[in-house]
Formats: structure tokens, C-alpha cells, sequence
């Protein structure tokens, strides 16, 4: 939607045949300064981040102290193998991974069974899904938890994915996504015979390539930052994540047994993933959100 | 809409539904149940369970501690909401008034969407820290002395920012795409009429995007209620003296250091309460604009 938006806007502007000239002529210095300014002071945490994992001791008390130093190779070997940051990225992948695939896959099927078959009480099955927006995970954990240990889940990854796998955001935008499909297209579908599994393969998923690009980046980014929940779930380091792993460094260096640097290096190193997809599969993830709010 | 629905196996939809269907009952609805079964009972480790009415209501009633933490959710959701809504409407409008460099203000800007909470406490830890922060010598040359762990007010307002700088890409996403659909024709009128800058913001702009921004400041508020539990574990633990208590850290203390599950699970029940109204109102909201735009 805003690409189109922008797309017609520059399109009108070239028929009026003096876009480049006229607007950057347009454009107030001031205007550019202040978002400058304001630049500076989003990304300025992180910039701090950044340039103190590459430092020996993390002691910065002023902003000379901020340019880089010669300790990169070194505080990010330590943090990765010596406070086995690896090990909990890794877990944090694999958490991340198994709910954003479990989530697509379910949730492809039931947004399917739910624009596209003739049976009585479907409606009613989308408002079951869609109340659990009223059930996150805050209001949950307490029986979660108690659930788990039922369970014997505890510790695991069972505990850590498979509650998160049902999304009613996913099936509220894929249902979404459907209903758009030009229904010419569906009805062809039919005149040919074609079976749902050829439907849902060869129809369905071809026509939502953008869309299910969008709603993985979502879930990954949510799934990765989960906090919460692994720290109340998780009590062994090995199956910890990053998140949580972050919150043990945290305690050492409050108790003076860590250097910043290595603070900031794993902060950096938890930041990477989603940061990366984010700017990688920004278009998708934005067209993706302006069908939510529908 | 009728000729969408191609299908019309009662089975194969049941199939569909039914991998959603099973985790939303048994890790969300189930869950929910148990946390209101618990609430009238005594429950805690290693002990039987003891039903005991509404003593767990009536003690978080009349639990001064409790009616704190209410108010200080309360006050820091408008602190959050406030801060987040107005430094991202004025960032919003400043990239849509340039155009050179559009695309790239753009994701500088909101790339905060993919930031774990936990790795924006510990930056925001650091570079505000008493003794060592970046910032603290240039704000204590400004008259204040920073000591936000032993001063209430002071460790409120670190959690707070952090809390803000995390919102702020998730709103300018939304923000944009709402001020991008305002006609062209609509600003050339205004500029005609010599309303420039601000002035276009607040009684151009801001009136046709009421339905995005009572959006956000419901998700925000959801938000600054549950989504910010890293903040105040890792910054604050909720300290000092709970100035920075808010109610889901409370529900986490009384259930995981407290091991009191029952009263653990009233809690949890208000939680459930509080985001059914926040819920609703967005659903009346969303109804009511519906006309508009959308």
C-alpha cells in the first residue's frame, strides 16, 4: 500500500515533468536536520552498544571514549564460547524457527478452512481463534507453568514452541490476504477439478509469497524476543536462550565479575538476527502490517 | 464471497482446523480456566490445595501494595503511551515531509520493532548507568545528580525512556503507512491556504489518522502494560522500593518468588480483565471508524 501510494506520487510528480529538480529543492534543511537529530538519538544506544564490544574493559565515562577499540575478535570469541552465547543462540534459533514454520503451517490451514470451504459454524471457529488475542502469554504463564510440569515439559523445547504454535494474528491475516484473491481466479480453480492440497500448492501459496514473507518476519522477531516465558520455563544453561542468556550476564556484571564490553558484545549479538531480517525483508514486512490493521 | 467457498468436505475442514483448534484449547483456553480455578484456592508448592472462596480477591482488595502497583502501571502506561504516540507522530511527520532520503530516515527509524526488550534494558543500563554511563556525566553537568537505583522517581523515568525507545518503530510503521493515504490534493489545499509545517500536522493530518492512532495507543497500552517486563527486570527489578512495581512484574514476584499461586492466579485474572477492556475498546473504536478510509 505505501509503495503504490509513493509509486503514483512520483509517477504524477515525473509527468509534471520536473521531479528530481523540484524536489530536492523542496526539501527544507531544517526538516533534514532535525531528523538527523532525532537519527542520532534512536540509534545512539545501540551505536554505544556496538563500539564498547569492541573495547577491552567497557568503561566509557565520555564520548571520546566512543570510538572503537582493538578487543572485537577477542569479546566476541569469549562471550560466544566462554559464556556460551553460542549455545544460546543456537537455542534461540531453533525456538524461533520451529514456532514461525509450525505457525505458517497451521495457520495456512486453517485460514484455508475457513475462506474457502462451504461447512456450517465456521464463523464461529474464527471467533474462538480470533479471542484468544485476549489470552497472551502475561495472563496465561502462572497455569502455564503449572501445565508444563503436568506435562513433564519443563526445561524443554516442547515448553518453549508448541504453546506459541496457534496465532490468531497469523490466521486474521492470512484469512485477510485470502479473501483478497480475485475470486475469478478460485472459480477457475474449480472449473479445472483442481483437489485442495493442489489448491492450497499450486493457487493459494503462490499468491501469498509476499504475505507469508511478512507474517514469518513478524513471528520471528516475536518468537525472539520472548523473555518471559523461557526465564520462568528454562532452568538448565544448556537449553537457555539468548534472551534469558542476556539476564545471566547481567547478574555477573552487577556483581562486578564481567567487563561491559562482553555485556555489549552478547546485547550486539542478540540484536543481530532480527535487525537483519527486518532491513533484509522490510518491503514485505510493510506491505504485511498495512493488512493487519484492516 | 459465496463463490469462494470451493470446497465443501466437512472433514478434510475439520482436518484443517484441527492443529490450531488443539493448541488454542489446550495452551490458551485451558490455561485460562485452570488460572481461574486456582484463584480460589490456596496453592502452592509441596502442599495440598485449599479452596478458599474469594480470599485471594478480597486480600488483593484490600492490599496497599497491590492498589500501588495498579497506580503505578497506570501512570507509566500514560507516560509510555503519551511519549511514544507524540515522538512518533512529529518523527512520522518530519519523513513525510522530505523526499530525498525518505526510504532510509525511514528504517533508521524503525528498525526499534526488531530490538529485544532485554537488549535495550541492558544499553539503556549502561549508558545511564550511576557510576559508569555515557550519560551520565553530560546530564549530571546539567544540575542533576543520577542515582536511579536508590531513587524511585529516577529509575521510573530510565524505565520509561527505554520503554518509549523501544515503541517508537512499531508506531512509525503504522503512522506512516495512515499518513501516506492522506490525499495529495487534501496538503496542496492546506499549503494554498498557507497552513505550513505543525500547524498541517494537527489539524490536517493528526484528524484524518484519529483511526490509526486510537489503534496504536490501545496496542501501546497492552504494550506499556505486559510488553515491557524485561525493562523492569533487568533495569530495575521493580525497585527501588517498587517505585517501578508495575502489575506483571507483581504477578511474577508472587508467583515465582513468593511461590503463591493462588493469589498468583486472582492476579493473573485481573490481567485478563484489564486487556478485555482495552480489547473492547479498540473493537467499538475500530467499529465506529470503520466508515472512514480502512
Amino acid at each position: 500500500m505505501v509503495g503504490v501510494l509513493q509509486y503514483a506520487k512520483r509517477r504524477v510528480d515525473a509527468l509534471r515533468g520536473n521531479y528530481e529538480t523540484q524536489r530536492i529543492h523542496e526539501d527544507d534543511l531544517g526538516t533534514h536536520f532535525q531528523l538527523l537529530l532525532l537519527v542520532v538519538v534512536v540509534v545512539f544506544p545501540i551505536a554505544v552498544a556496538l563500539a564498547v564490544s569492541t573495547k577491552q574493559s567497557g568503561v566509557v565515562t565520555s564520548v571520546v571514549d566512543l570510538f572503537p577499540g582493538g578487543n572485537a575478535v577477542e569479546n566476541y570469541r569469549e562471550v560466544l564460547v566462554d559464556y556460551q552465547f553460542g549455545r544460546f543462540m543456537w537455542n534461540s534459533l531453533a525456538m524461533s524457527v520451529v514456532i514461525v514454520v509450525g505457525k505458517l503451517i497451521i495457520s495456512v490451514f486453517a485460514a484455508m478452512a475457513i475462506v474457502y470451504y462451504r461447512v456450517p459454524y465456521k464463523d464461529l471457529v474464527f471467533l474462538f481463534i480470533l479471542f484468544t488475542l485476549l489470552l497472551p502469554v502475561p495472563v496465561r504463564f502462572i497455569p502455564l507453568f503449572q501445565l508444563m510440569n503436568d506435562l513433564g515439559w519443563s526445561n524443554t523445547i516442547l515448553a518453549i514452541t508448541v504453546p506459541y504454535l496457534a496465532s490468531a494474528t497469523t490466521v486474521f491475516i492470512l484469512r485477510q490476504h485470502f479473501l483478497s484473491i480475485p475470486t475469478s481466479i478460485v472459480e477457475t480453480a474449480k472449473l479445472d477439478g483442481v483437489g485442495p492440497l493442489k489448491f492450497m500448492l499450486f493457487v493459494l501459496l503462490p499468491m501469498s509469497k509476499g504475505v507469508l514473507v511478512g507474517v514469518s518476519i513478524i513471528m520471528f522477531v516475536y518468537a525472539w524476543n520472548q523473555y518471559l516465558w523461557p526465564l520462568i520455563i528454562i532452568d538448565s544453561e544448556a537449553n537457555q536462550v539468548a534472551q534469558v542468556g542476556l539476564q545471566l550476564l547481567q547478574g555477573d556484571v552487577q556483581g562486578g565479575q564481567l567487563s561491559w564490553s562482553l555485556v555489549m558484545a552478547g546485547s550486539t549479538l542478540t540484536l543481530l538476527p532480527p535487525l537483519l531480517l527486518m532491513i533484509v525483508f522490510r518491503k514485505p514486512l510493510l506491505e504485511t502490517f498495512s493488512i493487519q490493521q484492516k | 464471497m459465496s463463490t469462494r467457498e470451493i470446497f465443501d468436505s466437512r472433514i478434510e475442514s475439520g482436518l484443517l482446523l484441527l492443529p490450531t483448534l488443539l493448541v488454542t484449547v489446550v495452551f490458551l483456553y485451558y490455561p485460562t480456566a485452570l488460572a481461574f480455578r486456582t484463584s480460589f484456592f490456596d496453592s502452592s508448592f509441596g502442599r495440598a490445595e485449599v479452596f478458599v472462596g474469594l480470599e485471594n480477591y478480597v486480600g488483593l482488595l484490600t492490599s496497599s501494595g497491590y492498589h500501588r502497583s495498579i497506580f503505578i502501571s497506570v501512570v507509566f502506561a500514560a507516560v509510555v503511551v503519551v511519549g511514544v504516540v507524540v515522538v512518533s507522530l512529529y518523527l512520522t511527520f518530519l519523513i513525510h515531509e522530505v523526499d530525498t532520503g525518505q526510504g532510509l530516515y525511514l528504517i533508521s527509524v524503525i528498525w526499534p520493532y526488531a530490538l529485544p526488550p532485554a537488549v535495550g534494558a541492558l544499553v539503556f543500563l549502561f549508558i545511564t548507568h550511576p557510576t559508569l554511563g555515557v550519560l551520565t556525566g553530560p546530564i549530571e553537568s546539567l544540575g542533576v545528580e543520577v542515582d536511579w537505583f536508590n531513587n524511585g522517581s529516577q529509575a521510573f523515568v530510565v524505565v520509561a525512556l527505554a520503554a518509549i525507545w523501544k515503541q517508537i518503530g512499531y508506531n512509525v510503521i503504522f503512522m506512516i503507512a495512515a499518513m501516506n493515504n492522506v490525499p495529495d490534493t487534501l496538503t496542496e489545499t492546506a499549503e494554498l491556504d498557507g497552513v505550513g509545517g505543525l500547524r498541517r500536522l494537527v489539524s490536517v493530518y493528526i484528524p484524518i489518522m484519529t483511526p490509526t492512532i486510537f489503534f496504536l495507543v490501545i496496542i501501546n497500552t497492552i504494550y506499556a502494560f505486559f510488553g515491557t517486563f524485561a525493562f523492569v527486570d533487568l533495569l530495575t527489578s521493580g525497585g527501588p522500593s517498587n517505585a517501578t512495581n508495575i502489575l506483571i512484574f507483581n504477578l511474577y514476584q508472587e508467583g515465582f518468588s513468593f511461590f503463591n499461586f493462588g493469589v498468583a492466579s486472582a492476579k493473573s485474572v485481573v490481567l485478563f480483565v484489564i486487556v478485555g477492556v482495552l480489547m473492547f475498546v479498540q473493537f467499538q473504536i475500530t467499529d465506529r471508524y470503520s466508515y472512514y478510509g480502512g
